[in-house]
């Protein structure tokens, strides 16, 4: 579903490689975890592929699709929810969501009957008449989250999903990713919450200074790192040792 | 006072985003992009040059009239009353509409310590707006008049104090105009409509004021007596408009003697007594106006959704043109810029004309002798060049700020983006022409065919005026803003788009002049629809592939 192909990146004239030379390749059905520390180049990847960030060099394919070759159809794949919630103050929530409707062609009642079930699960039915300037930041995150799964994307990309959700919410969205995921569908996440990672995802990579140092099943890692321990320890002597 | 030193070097750093420029130099592409600003300023002198030539000859004109003091009013109060009506603007977005608020109140500081530096912030950018206009009028009459050392220290006196009174005043009026519209649920909208009418009010006022002074001058019956024995009557009777013009005027054409010495003592003396004024009140009415501000309001019970909340599917582009609107109509300093702007202007000259008293209808009338093909011409052009002057186009991709990131990741097509911005223009566009039209027809110089015209070229003129204005600004956006006044207001792309629009509607005029004696008006017309349609085609494509690019490279 997602092929990262010699991707890399560098900032400050080259000076500083902030991804550098990464091949990964995530199935259909997959939840795939994407972690690393701060500034390991997590959100490069991630903007690299959503077509935020254009690569120096390497490819991005989304169902077979380059997405700096084809940007149109492959977007139409895709469904992004950033770190930070940014979307319009002064619209309101359910202006936004026609909006978005809106790009994605979606009929009147299939948007009505999507948004409803989103609204429902998230708990944002009240407030959806209000505008965005009047939301915390937890329900921003939730209308970002709802715009980003009105078209049923085939593949779902998030940085940083599990930011500022309260433990109802997210909870919801793991149960949401994992049931996409029965349903053939990708999901592809960054995140700090090795715990999360750790129950959720069927595969795991690991960045640190632009290069992935780890990549596999749960299993795979725990094989490798030679004995039985917790995602948080492997991560932790990975990325010491590097 | 040190806190008060921290604020203003903080507020100017982030305002000009000096550390942000001082980062950027170090990319070879950002310091390509800042040597362009310089070569695009230079390229506005040669009608610069025009302006400046017409100013240096206006000194002739009230030299022979032995007013020569008054050549310096008018450069004064020109600048004044610039500052002060653009000041109501800068000061609202500034003090109350600015993302660092919800930083600063939580600190320890007194409201008269931020509003000192938010005032000194703003002060140094009305420098930049205001000395390209009265540095003309000062320098002309200190060569021309020969003028000696001391008038040189008179002038920076003088000039350093100028936007003092004028952005005291501009903030003691919005201050006391937001607290006593502080009113719980419709704030918004009590702000946009009391806000227009304030601004009417105090023009109707000061036009008002001008033409009573103009009259009762030229009906004094010693009139020509007087002109001849007094050099500063004209000041004296016409800088009643704003006193503190007439003062600096008055001081810097009698440096040499003690009356000079005195009006600029008076002159900095009232601007001091504006400023501590100013900031007292701010102490006890700033946080009134601002913090209920700061919250927004949501209903209380929300109503439930209904069907008809799910809107049928809309076409791309209108989607996106809808949501340009909303957002524009719904963000005050947006609104103020464009709608408001496009509202404001006829009815000012509307305004001005009626209070000069004379049958000015009858006057153009006469003047243009029934052929109304040349009002036609004339409000296509007012109207094309307002498709920049609404500010829509060439801020469009600026105004997205944070929020561009979904346009970036979101499957829409280019020719959309577009269309949908284009289309948004052209709604406030259609405002300007509604009021323009309806002046018109309170003057009752308008017919079937006009409207049909003016129209109809209006709007396609203005096509091509708003895809210029953005190509400007998809080539440079402004993204990183905490304050929206700064993607409308604070926005090179702005200065720049006009001054291109200009020349493009300088260039379309003169032809259409040229051709006015050459052939029938409808054949100019048709001249004038196939350049609108051919740039507008022409830009179209530019934006297209300009906009692909930006899309992908913009990081």
């Amino acid at each position: 579903m997602l092929k990262l192909k010699g991707l890399s990146k560098t900032y400050s004239k080259g000076h500083v490689k902030a991804v550098d030379n990464i091949n990964l390749e995530v199935k259909s059905g997959e939840i795939f975890g994407f972690l690393g520390p701060n500034g390991a180049g997590k959100t490069t990847t991630i903007k690299m592929i959503v077509g935020l960030l254009k690569p120096d060099s390497g490819n991005v394919f989304i169902d077979g699709i380059d997405v700096w070759e084809n940007p149109l159809e492959a977007k139409k794949k895709i469904s992004f929810v950033p770190d930070t919630p940014e979307v319009y103050d002064k619209l309101k929530g359910i202006e936004y969501l026609n909006f978005i409707a809106d790009i994605y062609e979606i009929p009147k009642d299939i948007r009505q009957k999507r948004i409803e079930k989103y609204l429902d699960i998230f708990e944002l039915k009240d407030a959806i008449g209000n505008v965005i300037g009047s939301y915390s930041h937890g329900m921003k995150q939730k209308l970002v989250l709802i715009s980003a799964l009105i078209h049923e994307p085939e593949l779902f990309i998030l940085d940083e999903p599990m930011v500022g959700l309260d433990p109802k919410s997210s909870f919801k969205l793991k149960e949401i990713m994992r049931q996409r995921c029965n349903e053939g569908k990708t999901v592809f996440f960054s995140t700090h919450v090795l715990d999360v990672a750790e129950k959720l995802c069927d595969r795991i990579a690991i960045i640190n200074k632009g290069k992935i140092i780890a990549l596999g099943t749960m299993d795979e890692l725990r094989n490798s790192a030679g004995n039985n321990e917790s995602l948080e320890k492997i991560f932790l002597e990975l990325t010491d040792n590097e | 006072m040190n806190r008060i030193l921290a604020l203003i070097k903080m507020d100017i750093n982030n305002t000009y985003g000096l550390s942000a420029i001082r980062y950027n130099l170090k990319s070879k592409k950002e310091k390509w992009k800042l040597i362009l600003i310089p070569v695009l300023i230079l390229s506005l002198l040669p009608s610069y040059y025009i302006i400046v030539f017409s100013i240096y000859n206006l000194y002739g004109v009230f030299l022979n009239m032995g007013q020569k003091s008054m050549f310096l009013l008018y450069g004064i109060l020109i600048t004044q009353l610039i500052l002060f009506f653009t000041g109501l603007l800068y000061v609202l977005s500034k003090y109350y509409f600015s993302n660092d608020m919800n930083i600063l109140i939580p600190l320890p500081l007194k409201p008269k310590e931020i509003i000192t530096a938010k005032f000194v912030s703003l002060m140094i950018y009305e420098y930049l707006t205001l000395l390209p206009i009265i540095l003309p009028f000062v320098i002309t009459y200190g060569i021309r008049g020969s003028e000696g050392l001391l008038y040189c220290i008179y002038s920076l006196i003088i000039l350093l104090f100028i936007p003092v009174i004028p952005l005291s005043l501009a903030s003691i009026i919005i201050m006391a105009f937001m607290k006593f519209t502080n009113i719980k649920g419709k704030k918004d909208l009590v702000r946009i409509i009391g806000y227009f009418i304030m601004i009417v009010l105090l023009l109707a006022f000061q036009l008002k004021v001008q033409s009573i002074a103009g009259k009762s001058l030229l009906n004094e019956d010693d009139f020509m007596y007087k002109l001849i024995t007094d050099s500063n009557l004209f000041v004296k009777r016409l800088g009643v408009v704003f006193p503190p013009s007439m003062w600096a005027a008055i001081s810097l054409t009698n440096y040499l003697n003690i009356t000079g010495f005195l009006y600029v003592l008076l002159f900095m003396g009232i601007s001091i007594l504006a400023f501590v004024i100013m900031s007292l009140l701010s102490e006890r009415v700033f946080l009134d106006g601002l913090i209920g501000n700061l919250e927004v309001s949501t209903s209380r019970k929300s109503e439930k959704l209904r069907a008809s909340d799910f809107s049928k599917s809309y076409p791309v582009y209108l989607s996106l043109g809808l949501k340009e609107i909303k957002v524009l109509l719904r963000t005050p300093v947006y609104l103020f810029n464009s709608v408001i702007g496009v509202v404001l202007i006829p009815i000012i000259i509307l305004m001005s004309m009626a209070m000069e008293g004379t049958n000015v209808s009858q006057e153009i009338k006469m003047l243009i002798g029934g052929n109304y093909h040349l009002l036609n011409l004339i409000g296509i052009g007012y109207v094309t060049f307002l498709g920049i002057m609404n500010c829509v186009g060439c801020t469009t991709f600026s105004r997205e700020g944070k929020n561009m990131w979904l346009h970036r990741t979101m499957p829409i097509d280019i020719k959309d983006q577009i269309f949908g911005r284009v289309l948004s223009s052209l709604f406030v566009q259609l405002i300007g022409i509604v009021t323009l039209l309806g002046c018109l027809a309170y003057m009752g110089l308008i017919n079937v065919q006009s409207i049909f015209w003016i129209t109809l070229l209006g709007l396609l003129g203005s096509i091509s005026m708003t895809e210029l204005g953005m190509i400007v600004d998809i080539y440079r956006p402004m993204l990183d803003w905490d304050n929206p006044q700064k993607p409308m207001k604070q926005n090179l792309n702005v200065l720049i788009s006009m001054g291109i629009g200009s020349i493009y509607v300088l260039a379309v005029g003169f032809l259409a002049y040229k051709l006015l004696d050459m052939m029938d008006v409808a054949f100019i017309y048709g001249i004038l629809a196939a350049i609108f349609v051919i740039s507008s085609y022409v830009f179209f494509k530019i934006l297209n592939r300009l906009i692909k690019r930006q899309f992908e490279s913009l990081e």
